[in-house]
């Protein structure tokens, strides 16, 4: 345990050195929530406005989730410059097991995704309402799970790129699937009506349904709003997705590592 | 899902004009890793003026981005379509002052700050800023009816101006916010002119002895 929390201390180091970059980063979310959300409320559709009421409300959730995305990802780009600047032999030759190290960076991610979101999670219960203390506790547990998934599979990828641009690119990639065929943006009723029209492949659709984003943004809204109700399918989604990338990332850091 | 006649392809026209805006700011990013590897020096031991290298900087930049974007522009049109070719020539050309202020906007921006970790802050939230305060996404009614502040300062953003001029010129007629396609060509050009003249000034009183470092 001792040495996982040097893992997290010296990645917290780092995560706390870009305070600026944060910054930036958070404005950037704030300025999609109080100035894009509230020009769509304005343009949806009445159809749209009966099951939503609110985009900017609808969006909050959305929002928390990209935020919790985007910082639990950058380990990965700390992992994959430690790769390509040789810093991993250093790290292995710390008085750890390679199991510790790997857990620690993969854990020094989903905590690190989660502080950054923490403000962002504040400002949409301080708009669309509070939850039960029940409810909050579910929240930060699904959230911390989607933020170790999230940090393992960036891990993952920056321990399989040998280069910051294959790097950028996959992230690119995964980014748009997983973002875009969610429910982060809109509602999921949309993308299924989507699919029964014929518009949108049935795959992406299954796709969206099962992404962990889809679920941990609706289970926000289904506590703070009500719609769509809540699913333990939910909470599953995003705990397989986070048993799956942790494992998966541990090992392959642990292999990659040694390896390069 | 939003109710505006024409959506997609209204919004089709908006996102060339965003991913120009985000791939013409990529020259400041450039300007840093020039720097940390010593090629500012021997662009500055070239035998141009640094009048001419800020302007062919910003026109390298802006074409630069231009040719990456080309693609994207080309599946916008196929999606879109042209009513009028001339329009569209003008509109284009337009786009190309665009790039290049763009480009001048962020080699003056780096020039000036000397850091590459604020560059990079100050250039996230001024895309952040830059784009949603324009009729990119959106058309301006909207905006103002959100906000009227938002609607102001999109009325004299950049953005909105070049994302007009590629509406207008693809023949979306529909939700453009300027009647007169003259006013936001007169905007761009403007935008143009400010950035090129700054960059060229503080290029030019930075750089010397060493003081871009």
């Amino acid at each position: 345990m001792r040495h996982i929390a040097h893992v997290l201390e010296n990645d917290f180091r780092n995560f706390f050195r870009y305070k600026w970059w944060l910054v930036g980063l958070i404005s950037m979310n704030l300025a999609d929530l109080f100035i894009m959300a509230m020009v769509y409320n304005r343009m949806l559709s009445p159809e749209v406005t009966r099951q939503i009421k609110s985009y900017f409300d609808f969006f909050a959730p959305g929002l928390t989730v990209t935020g919790l995305f985007a910082s639990a990802f950058m380990i990965g780009r700390e992992v994959n410059m430690e790769r390509r600047r040789e810093v991993h032999q250093y790290m292995l030759s710390l008085p750890m097991t390679r199991f510790e190290l790997a857990f620690g960076r993969v854990l020094s991610g989903g905590l690190r995704g989660m502080v950054y979101m923490s403000p962002l999670l504040a400002t949409c219960f301080a708009f669309i309402g509070l939850p039960t203390l029940n409810q909050l506790f579910i929240i930060l547990v699904v959230l911390f799970f989607l933020a170790m998934g999230i940090s393992g599979l960036s891990i993952a990828i920056a321990v399989s790129t040998t280069s910051l641009d294959k790097f950028v690119t996959a992230r690119g990639l995964v980014y748009y699937l997983l973002f875009f065929c969610s429910s982060v943006f809109y509602p999921f009723s949309l993308i299924e009506q989507l699919g029964l029209e014929g518009k949108f492949p049935m795959i992406l659709v299954t796709f969206a349904r099962i992404n962990p984003l889809s679920n941990a943004s609706d289970l926000i809204r289904s506590f703070l709003l009500g719609t769509p109700s809540f699913s333990p399918e939910m909470v599953v989604s995003v705990l397989v997705f986070s048993a799956v990338f942790t494992t998966f990332a541990a090992f392959a850091y642990i292999k990659l590592i040694e390896r390069a | 899902m939003i109710a505006v006649e024409d959506y997609f392809r209204y919004y089709v026209g908006g996102l060339s004009i965003m991913t120009l805006y985000s791939t013409a700011v990529f020259i400041g990013f450039d300007i840093y890793e020039e720097a940390e590897h010593g090629v500012f020096e021997y662009l500055l031991s070239l035998p141009v003026t640094r009048k001419q290298l800020v302007i062919g900087r910003s026109i390298g930049g802006g074409l630069r981005a231009f040719i990456y974007v080309g693609p994207l522009i080309c599946v916008a049109l196929y999606v879109i379509g042209t009513a009028n070719p001339i329009n569209f020539l003008l509109a284009l050309f337009s786009l190309f002052l665009f790039a290049f202020g763009v480009s001048g906007m962020s080699i003056t921006l780096a020039v000036a700050i000397k850091s590459s970790d604020r560059f990079d802050i100050l250039m996230g939230v001024l895309d952040a800023l830059i784009v949603r305060l324009s009729t990119a996404m959106y058309p301006l009614g909207f905006v103002r009816e959100a906000n009227p502040l938002y609607g102001w300062i999109a009325n004299f953003n950049p953005v909105t101006y070049a994302a007009e001029l590629f509406r207008w010129g693809a023949g979306i007629e529909s939700n453009l916010s300027f009647e007169n396609p003259l006013l936001p060509f007169l905007g761009i050009v403007m935008f143009f002119a400010f950035f090129t003249l700054l960059g060229i000034v503080l290029y030019d009183k930075t750089i010397e002895g060493g003081g871009w470092q």
